[in-house]
């Protein structure tokens, strides 16, 4: 199988999804990338998630643990772009467990954006603006007649919709007014006998039925008529093109930025947008549009991971979660020391992306947690990559030199591109220890902790903290 | 002491709820002390404890709470416990399906020992899960992952087992809950597909109950099974969030979802926290009252326990059956009928 062939399907798996093994890389490359795709965008045709599995393993309720399956369930699924889009709309709808502390209304949140992340866009703001942890979040159940509240007004159109620029302050009150008496079931509380759930529920006596003039349009508009005139716009379609190519293809500026600051690649967000308006704002066709474009393809490494990206990425890379196993919680732990704790955004903008994930505290959690795991030679993903290199399979050696050593190590961690710097201390290391000897029982003993170290030099060099 | 032969249903109403979030986290399983004492089973990932509690429950909730080991896995740790069982002595054991081990305590806490070896050779352990006494206080050991049943002695001694993976009669898919009643009788929680497994003490098959769904009799994700004096069966159905009951031949019989009030610690707790009792004024508290994924139930004399999992407690029912003789109950009938008496 060609080279290319293989980096470019590890992309496509990184980027649609959290990583991917390397036997991994190989099955789906075999199959080919339009077939991929489509099994990407179409995940009823791979199988499910064991949800008894979860229930059976991880049930409970904490944040932890909500958190920590969220991520089992981003490592093991076989339809990682229903995890992926779900993470995306985390992004953008950004709702935080700071302020929202009932736990099943977060996690509902999450469910409903797998349900309807690949839906229509219209579908997806309407059931955001009967999302429980969202009106509270957004303060909706304040938003009533003759009080309106106007923060879920405001933010559906500034950070969730349009973007700010678009729309005026008379927009957003008779936005608002068209939400009132949105709000949701008073659940049971969390003491003494656990959490219950909450549910969506419309109170005609604190809605505002009068008449309402929004971007241009007047009527006695509801919150559903808001979001028909919403997703019209030009504005909506630029707003949702430029988060899903920060999201997927390549870093932007951070949001607050973009009224100032032009697209990257202006071409890809005018395709974008055409598809919306082609597809009704089908976010299926859109993801299928943006994994096929030649814009996508030519994006390797052009994205800074998230820590969600990093971690999942390095325990798939270590083959380390294949089945329910204690202590998962310390994994979100770490992204949380990364700078992103799941179900916990900072704002409701969300987090910043791109290179502002990194800073000097940042970027030592990230290597120390990549260096550390991939530092166990017990690995199932470590000891495949050393059997690789054995010469049982793939092509290998069992005995190969400096540079064969240096540049499978590279494929094998990825495939990925290294710069020239990056390159030259990876093989100086290889070549302090000259021929790498996999061949023999006493060779291997010397052979296997250096195998460990050059994935260890790999997993915290400058170019893996990209996708 | 046979069994009699029929049962008068007189009825089998909820008795009262034990235990609290704090107290009782995420209770998994109880085991009966004497006394009234009880030790509460509590696990989610990250956290486990056997809390020391009494059927009286507590009058309020204070720091000296009592409890017996602690998560890890070290020496007297567990890190994912499933079943806790005491023996004859009142020492308890305590399966982990993730350290592949039983460890036990004396009822004072005292650290005694644990055994088991992870693999899947017989004699291995591969997530065990149920546990239950046989007579003469071998242990049967639900060997989960490995799809089987193997009897060891209190010891960790191997004596024997049966069972492999698959799904026909004596053939399980990830088992987990076990018991035997006191006929020697083994009945086997076969967790993935959806039905209890009965067998005589040597492994043989002799019926089996359920099938997957939520109908009257049907299992979902069934995980805990336990057996009274008078051979009734009791399933927890985890999935359907309830605990089914069924007579010793396997019939259905009725259902209990949960009828819960606040456990005197509760309420004590409640009292001094204004803010959740608006909350709770304001909510439709009907579900409140319900099972929620309760995965074990257990009976001693007339009292069932059944830890509610998600609501950190224990329901409590108390069964008014009272026994028939021949003369106070007639013989079987072939089939239904609708004459009347």
């Amino acid at each position: 199988m060609a080279k290319s062939d293989l980096a470019l399907m590890a992309h496509l798996l990184r980027r649609a999804g959290f990583g991917a093994t390397r036997d991994e890389i190989e099955e789906y490359a075999e199959k080919g990338y339009e077939d991929v795709v489509e099994d990407l965008v179409n995940p009823e045709r791979c199988p499910p998630l064991d949800e008894d599995i979860i229930s059976r393993y991880y049930d409970g309720e904490n944040h932890v643990i909500w958190t920590s399956t969220w991520m089992y369930r981003m490592i093991v699924t076989r339809r990682p772009l229903v995890e992926k889009m779900a993470l995306f709309w985390h992004h953008v709808f950004a709702t935080g467990a700071g302020k929202v502390e009932h736990g099943p209304s977060m996690i509902n949140q999450i469910q409903m954006f797998r349900k309807h992340g690949f839906g229509d866009f219209r579908t997806l703001l309407v059931e955001l603006s009967r999302d429980p942890a969202m009106i509270f979040w957004l303060d909706n159940n304040e938003n009533r007649l003759g009080e309106p509240n106007e923060n879920y007004g405001r933010e559906l159109l500034e950070l969730f919709s349009m973007g700010a620029g678009n729309y005026s302050e008379d927009d957003i009150k008779n936005a608002s007014r068209a939400f009132t008496g949105w709000t949701f079931t008073q659940p049971i509380p969390l003491y003494p006998q656990g959490h219950h759930p909450s549910e969506f529920v419309f109170k005609p006596q604190e809605h505002d039925y009068g008449p309402k003039t929004f971007l241009g349009e007047s009527g006695n508009f509801d919150g559903e008529d808001i979001i028909d005139i919403i997703v019209r716009q030009e504005a909506t379609a630029r707003f949702i093109a430029r988060h899903l190519y920060n999201f997927y293809v390549a870093d932007e500026p951070q949001v607050p930025a973009w009224p100032i600051e032009p697209p990257q690649d202006q071409e890809a967000i005018d395709a974008i947008v055409q598809t919306y308006f082609d597809t009704g704002g089908d976010m299926r066709a859109i993801m299928r549009m943006i994994l096929l474009s030649d814009f996508f393809k030519e994006a390797r490494f052009k994205k800074v991971k998230s820590p969600t990206e990093l971690v999942t990425g390095v325990l798939k890379l270590g083959g380390s979660i294949t089945a329910p196993q204690p202590g998962i919680g310390r994994y979100q732990a770490a992204t949380g020391l990364m700078g992103q704790q799941l179900l916990n955004p900072p704002t409701v903008e969300g987090w910043h992306t791109g290179r502002e994930w990194i800073d000097g505290g940042t970027l030592n959690e990230r290597i120390n947690f990549a260096v550390e795991h991939i530092g166990d030679a017990e690995k199932p993903g470590v000891q495949e990559i050393i059997r690789r290199l054995g010469g049982n399979g793939d092509g290998g050696s069992a005995r190969l030199s400096p540079e064969d050593f240096t540049e499978r190590c590279l494929t094998l961690a990825g495939p990925l591109d290294v710069g020239e710097q990056t390159r030259q201390t990876l093989l100086d290391y290889a070549r302090s220890g000259g021929t790498l000897d996999l061949s023999a029982p006493e060779e291997r003993g010397k052979s296997v902790p250096r195998v460990v170290h050059m994935l260890q030099m790999i997993v915290s060099s400058k170019e893996y903290q990209f996708a | 002491m046979g069994r009699p032969y029929g049962l008068l249903r007189a009825g089998y109403p909820y008795l009262k709820t034990l235990g609290m979030r704090r107290i009782t986290n995420f209770p998994l399983d109880i085991a009966i002390g004497d006394e009234g004492r009880l030790y509460i089973l509590c696990r989610n990932d990250g956290a486990a404890l056997i809390r020391v509690w009494s059927i009286d429950d507590a009058e309020r909730l204070t720091d000296d709470l009592v409890g017996i080991g602690s998560y890890g896995s070290g020496e007297g740790q567990y890190t994912w416990p499933v079943n806790i069982i005491r023996d004859a002595d009142e020492n308890l054991y305590v399966s982990d399906e993730a350290l592949h081990r039983i460890v036990s305590f004396s009822r004072e806490g005292e650290y005694i020992g644990s055994w088991g070896e992870a693999g899947e050779a017989e004699g291995q352990l591969n997530g065990p899960a149920g546990i239950a006494f046989d007579a003469d206080e071998n242990m049967l050991v639900v060997d989960s992952l490995n799809h089987r049943v193997q009897k060891f002695s209190r010891e960790g001694e191997f004596i024997g087992g049966w069972g492999s993976f698959g799904d026909g009669p004596g053939e399980f898919d990830m088992p987990w809950g076990v018991t035997v009643d006191e006929l020697g009788y083994v009945y086997v929680v076969d967790w993935r597909n959806d039905r209890v497994q009965k067998f005589d003490s040597d492994g043989e098959f002799v019926f089996e109950i359920g099938s997957s769904g939520d109908g009257p009799g049907e299992l979902n994700r069934p995980a805990g099974v336990a057996v009274d004096r008078f051979g009734d069966i009791y399933v927890a159905d985890t999935g359907n969030n309830r605990v089914q009951l069924f007579n010793e031949h396997g019939r259905y019989v009725q259902r209990f979802i949960g009828d819960s009030t606040l456990s005197r610690v509760a309420r004590d707790y409640m009292l001094t926290n204004a803010y959740p009792n608006r909350l709770r004024d304001m909510a439709d508290l009907e579900g409140e009252k319900r099972l929620r994924a309760p995965k074990n139930v257990r009976v001693d004399d007339d009292l069932m326990f059944v830890p509610d999992y998600r609501s950190y407690r224990v329901q409590v029912y108390k069964n008014e059956a009272i026994p028939l003789d021949e003369h106070q109950i007639s013989e079987p009938l072939r089939a239904p009928t609708l004459a009347t008496v």
